[in-house]
C-alpha cells in the first residue's frame, strides 16, 4: 500500500492522496466508503436497475469493482420506495457488499420524459400513465437516495446540454443547482453514513464554471462532481471545462467527471486531475458485440472473428481471456457463434469490457504512483493509434496544456 | 484439455444397483471416461443452445453448478454463410483438445453429448429424405445426410454422439406407411454410420461413444430394427438413445441391449413424468425442461421424497416469481436450498429483476432449478439404491400438483431456431414499449433490430433500459418519486 501524502475526513468518507504526478495534473489516492476502500483514479460500471447486465453481485467482483452505480430513477420506478425501504435498500436487495453511488434522477427524468420542465420548485412532468402534473423535487431525490442507501449520493441539479446557446439560461441553471444543492442538504437525512456530493454546472462558459465551483466548494460537501458534460460537446470545449475546474477544487476531495467512459477519455481527463468516472458506453456496446481493447474496439460480430479462435485480447486478465488460473478459454469465434443469439456471449463480453475499464484505471494509477503518467500515455496512444498523425487533436491539445507532448519524441 | 487420442477401454457403464425385474424397473449406475467427471445415473444432463446453458456462462456454470454433462445439436454450429465455405466449428486445429469442448468453451471435466437436432426440435415442414434429415440452422433449413453428419463427428469429437433417426418430431402419430420409413431409414443410416466411423479404427482410438436410436413407435412395428441392432451392432454401441421410454417394456427380448445405459430424448413436462421414466429404467435425460421453466420465470419448489406429510394440502411444483407477492420477501426461493441463488439472494429481488426484465433473473432462476433438479436425482439414486424407490415416488404423486404453474413473467427474447412456429400462433411476448411521445415507432424498432442494434437482452431499440413511468400518479406520490402539481 503506498504512503499516504494528506487525507481528509468528513462523517461517511475518508481522502487519501497517495501520489502525484510530477507532470500532469493526475493523482493516486485511496477513498474509503462506508462499503469499504477504493482506489482512485477509477471506472464505475452503471448496473442501471440494481444488476449489471446479467452478471452476478460475484462476477462484477470478480473484475476488481468494489463501487457501481445504481440510477435513482429506474429504482424509484422499480421496487419503489415502499419496496426498498422494507427490503432495507439496494445493498440488500441486489447482494453487494461493496459500495453504490446513484444519480439524483434528474438527468434520466429529463432526458426519458419529453414534457419535463425545470422550475425552482423541481422538475414538473406529465404522468405519462395518466396525464397528471407531477413534480419531482431536491427533497423527493434525496428521500429516494437515502431510501436506496447508497454510499454516494447526488444532488438533484439543473442540467442543461452543455451546447445550449442560451447563456442566460445556462446562468439561471447553474444558479438553480447551487440552491438545490442547499436544499438537498438541507433534506438528507443520513449524512453520517452517506455522502452527499455537488455537481458543478456552468455548460462550456469557463467563467460560469469558476463562479459555480467557488459556491460549491464553499458548501463543504465530501466530493465533487463535474456534471453536463458528455452531451455533446467538443472534446477541446469538454477537457477545458475539466481542467479549469480541478485547476479550483480542493486537493483531498474525489473529483467525480459524470458520463465520461471511452478510454482515450479517461486517460486524458485523468492527467487533467479526474479521479471517478462512470458510463453505460462499456456494457451497452458490449451487448452490441463490441469488445474494448487496447487496440481499439473490436466489433466480434464481424464474420472475420468466426473463426478467430484467440482470446477476445491477447494478454488480458480477465476472467474470459485469461489463460489458466480459473481462466474460461472464450473464444472470438465462440462470442461470435452466439452475439444476438444466446445471452452469454452478451455476459462474456461485458465480462470483458468492465475488466478493462477498470484494470485501464489500475494501470494509470499504478504508472502514477511510479511517477510515470506521461509514459503511460505515450504508450497508451501509440497502441490505438499506430499513426501519430492519427492522434485526436483534443487529446494531443488537452495534454500539451498538462505538459505531455504526445507528438514530440519517441513513444 | 483433455487429448484427443483416448483409449476406447476406458469408457464404461457399470449397473451399481440393478432392476429388480431385468429391464423393467429403475436402476443405478454410473457412465465413467477417463478425463471426465463420472456421471452417476439416473440423472439429467444440460440442455445447450448453440453450445451454451441458456443464460450461465461458464464460471457460473462450474461455480453455481454441478452441470456433469451437456446435450448439444450439430445443426446449432452449421449456419450457411456467405463469408465463410465450411461452418467455422469444423476450421477448429484438433491438436490440443476436442474441438467441440475447445468451441464451446466446455470444462474437460464435462461429457458433451451430440445430437443432429435440438431438443426441442423444430418440425421440418418438408420432412426428411430417403438420404437425409432436415435440420433447421439459424439461416433456415437444410439437409444433413449421414455421410456429413459422420464427417462432422469425427472432425468436432463430441464424447458421445447419438446417429441420425428418421424421427418427426410432431406431436401427430405418423402414419402406418410413414411408421415402416422410419424404422427403415433409421436402420440403414445406422448401417450406414459404422462404415463411415469404424468403432475400431475411428471410434474408439478417438474416445467417441455411441448411443443408438430406438424409435419412438410401438414394439411390433421395429422389433426387427432391435434384433438387428443387438445381432449386427451390439458390440459397437455404448448407449441407446429413446425418443418414448415405454419401448424400454419391451428391451428383454433383447438381452444384448439391457446392459447399454440409455439416455432420453424426450421432453417429460413434470418431476412425475420423470420418476415415471425412471421406473421404466431410463439412465440419463436430455430434457428440455429446466431451460423451459427458468424462461416462464418459474423458480422449482419440490424435493424428492417430499416433506413429511401433514403440511397444507397438495403443493405447487414451482412458483412463478414475477408475482408481485414476493415483492419484499426476503427469503430463499425455496426453504432450505443450499444453490447460490437461495443462500445469496432472495424472492424480492429476483420479483424485481422480473419486472425489471434484467437478464440476471433467468441467469438466478437457471442456476436454482438445476440445483433442484440435482438434488431430485441425487435423492432417487439413493431412494433406488435402499429400496424404497417406489414408495417416496408414490409420496411425491400424492404430495405435489401434477403441472408446473405457468408463469405470468415476460420471457427472454426468441429466436427462430427456439420455439415452434406455427401459423397464427400468439407471440410469447408483447412487443417492448416505445418511448414516450411516439418515439421509436414499431418500424423503428423493427429497423434498429435489423440493423442489429437490439442486441439479447430487454432493451429494444438500441436504447438503454428504455423506461418511462408505468405506474399512475398515485402511485408515483406513495413511492415518494414525486407529488402532484397543485399549481
Amino acid at each position: 500500500m503506498a504512503a499516504t501524502i494528506a487525507s481528509q475526513s468528513s462523517a461517511a468518507l475518508t481522502f487519501d492522496l497517495v501520489a502525484r504526478c510530477s507532470v500532469t495534473r493526475a493523482r493516486a489516492s485511496y477513498l474509503t466508503l462506508p462499503h469499504g476502500p477504493v482506489q482512485l483514479p477509477m471506472f464505475m460500471p452503471v448496473a442501471t436497475q440494481a444488476s449489471l447486465k446479467g452478471l452476478t453481485p460475484e462476477q462484477l467482483e470478480e473484475t476488481g469493482c468494489r463501487l457501481c452505480l445504481n440510477n435513482t430513477y429506474h429504482l424509484g420506478l422499480k421496487p419503489g420506495q415502499e419496496v426498498l425501504a422494507a427490503i432495507g435498500g439496494a445493498h440488500k436487495l441486489q447482494g453487494w457488499q461493496h459500495n453504490i453511488l446513484t444519480d439524483s434522477g434528474g438527468f434520466q427524468m429529463v432526458s426519458l420524459l419529453k414534457l419535463a420542465n425545470i422550475t425552482e420548485e423541481g422538475v414538473r412532468f406529465l404522468s405519462p400513465h395518466d396525464g397528471t402534473p407531477m413534480l419531482l423535487t431536491p427533497e423527493h431525490s434525496i428521500s429516494l437516495q437515502n431510501t436506496i442507501g447508497s454510499d454516494i449520493m447526488m444532488q438533484l441539479d439543473d442540467v442543461l446540454v452543455t451546447t445550449s446557446p442560451d447563456a442566460a439560461r445556462m446562468r439561471e441553471a447553474m444558479l438553480r443547482s447551487v440552491r438545490w444543492l442547499d436544499r438537498c442538504i438541507a433534506a438528507h437525512k443520513n449524512p453520517e453514513t452517506q455522502n452527499l456530493f455537488c455537481i458543478i454546472q456552468g455548460g462550456l462558459d469557463l467563467e460560469m464554471r469558476r463562479e459555480c465551483c467557488k459556491e460549491m466548494v464553499a458548501r463543504d460537501t465530501p466530493g465533487i462532481a463535474i456534471g453536463g458534460l458528455s452531451g455533446g460537446e467538443a472534446k477541446a470545449d469538454y477537457c477545458q471545462v475539466v481542467a479549469t475546474c480541478t485547476e479550483l477544487l480542493p486537493e483531498l476531495k474525489p473529483r467525480y467527471v459524470m458520463g465520461i467512459g471511452y478510454p482515450e477519455d479517461l486517460v486524458v481527463s485523468v492527467a487533467l486531475g479526474a479521479d471517478m468516472f462512470d458510463c453505460v458506453w462499456p456494457t451497452r456496446t458490449a451487448r452490441f458485440g463490441n469488445a474494448v481493447t487496447k487496440y481499439g474496439v473490436l466489433n466480434i460480430k464481424n464474420s472475420k472473428f468466426g473463426v478467430d479462435f484467440g482470446p477476445i485480447e491477447e494478454g488480458c486478465g480477465c476472467i474470459c481471456c485469461r489463460k489458466g488460473d480459473g481462466g474460461l478459454g472464450i473464444t472470438r469465434a465462440f462470442v461470435h457463434h452466439n452475439i444476438a443469439k444466446e445471452t452469454v456471449s452478451a455476459h462474456l463480453l461485458t465480462l470483458h469490457n468492465v475488466w478493462y475499464q477498470l484494470n485501464l484505471m489500475r494501470e494509470a494509477r499504478d504508472a502514477i504512483i511510479a511517477d510515470r503518467y506521461p509514459a503511460f500515455i505515450r504508450q497508451f496512444f501509440a497502441n490505438l493509434y499506430p499513426n501519430k498523425a492519427d492522434y485526436p487533436a483534443w487529446a494531443t491539445g488537452a495534454l500539451r496544456g498538462v505538459g505531455v507532448d504526445l507528438l514530440e519524441g519517441e513513444t | 484439455m483433455s487429448a484427443p487420442a483416448m483409449n476406447g477401454d476406458d469408457m464404461s457403464f457399470k449397473i451399481l444397483q440393478p432392476a429388480l425385474e431385468h429391464g423393467l424397473a429403475a436402476r443405478v449406475g454410473r457412465l465413467v471416461a477417463a478425463n471426465r467427471t463420472p456421471l452417476d445415473t439416473p440423472t439429467f444432463v444440460g440442455v445447450t443452445s448453440r453450445g451454451a446453458i441458456p443464460h450461465l456462462t461458464p464460471d457460473v456454470i462450474s461455480q453455481h453448478t454441478d452441470i456433469r454433462a451437456a446435450y448439444m445439436a450439430l445443426e446449432d454450429f452449421t449456419e450457411k454463410s456467405s463469408k465463410r465455405k465450411s461452418p467455422a466449428i469444423f476450421s477448429l486445429p484438433k491438436d490440443d483438445c476436442r474441438p467441440l469442448h475447445a468451441y464451446t468453451a466446455t470444462p474437460s471435466s464435462t461429457y458433451t453429448i451430440l445430437g443432429p437436432r435440438r431438443t426441442p426440435a423444430v418440425v421440418a415442414p418438408n420432412g426428411n429424405g430417403p438420404k437425409h434429415i432436415s435440420v433447421l440452422t439459424s439461416t433456415g433449413f437444410e439437409r444433413l445426410t449421414c455421410e456429413n453428419y459422420c464427417a462432422a463427428i469425427e472432425q468436432i469429437m463430441p464424447d458421445i454422439v447419438v446417429p441420425p433417426a428418421d424421427l418427426t418430431f410432431s406431436s401427430a402419430t405418423p402414419g402406418a406407411k410413414r411408421q415402416v420409413f422410419m424404422v427403415q431409414r433409421t436402420q440403414q443410416w445406422l448401417d450406414e454410420f459404422f462404415s463411415h466411423l469404424d468403432p475400431e479404427k475411428k471410434l474408439k482410438p478417438s474416445g467417441i461413444q455411441v448411443f443408438a436410436p430406438l424409435l419412438p413407435l410401438s414394439y411390433p412395428i421395429q422389433w426387427k430394427y432391435l434384433k438387428h441392432l443387438s445381432e449386427e451392432h451390439a458390440e459397437r454401441l455404448n448407449g441407446l438413445t429413446l425418443y418414448d421410454a415405454k419401448i424400454l417394456h419391451d428391451l428383454k427380448n433383447h438381452p444384448q441391449l439391457l446392459d447399454l445405459p440409455r439416455l432420453s430424448m424426450e421432453s417429460p413436462e413434470t418431476p412425475q413424468q420423470i420418476l415415471r421414466q425412471v421406473r421404466l429404467g431410463v439412465d440419463i435425460f436430455a430434457s428440455p425442461l429446466v431451460n423451459t421453466v427458468s424462461d416462464a420465470g418459474i423458480a422449482l419448489h419440490f424435493s424428492f421424497p417430499p416433506p413429511a406429510a401433514g403440511s397444507s394440502g397438495i403443493q405447487p411444483l414451482g412458483i412463478d416469481m414475477s408475482s408481485e407477492e414476493h415483492q419484499v420477501s426476503v427469503t430463499p426461493f425455496m426453504e432450505g436450498c443450499g444453490c447460490y441463488a437461495c443462500t445469496k439472494h432472495h424472492r424480492a429481488y429476483l420479483q424485481h429483476l422480473m419486472n425489471a426484465r434484467e437478464m440476471l433473473g433467468w441467469t438466478l432462476l437457471q442456476i436454482h432449478n438445476h440445483h433442484v433438479m440435482d438434488e431430485f436425482f441425487r435423492q432417487i439414486r439413493l431412494a433406488i439404491a435402499d429400496g424404497t424407490f417406489e414408495q417416496k415416488a408414490g409420496e411425491f404423486n400424492r404430495c405435489y400438483e401434477s403441472e408446473l404453474p405457468l408463469g405470468t413473467g415476460v420471457r427472454p427474447r426468441a429466436r427462430g431456431y427456439h420455439f415452434k412456429p406455427e401459423p397464427g400462433q400468439p407471440k410469447i411476448n408483447k412487443a417492448p414499449w416505445n418511448r414516450f411521445e411516439g418515439e421509436g415507432t414499431p418500424e423503428q424498432v423493427a429497423a434498429a433490430e435489423a440493423a442489429g442494434l437490439a442486441v439479447t437482452g430487454p432493451a429494444a431499440g438500441g436504447s438503454e433500459t428504455p423506461l418511462v413511468p408505468d405506474v399512475d400518479a398515485a402511485a408515483l406520490v406513495r413511492e415518494g418519486f414525486a407529488k402532484v402539481d397543485e399549481v
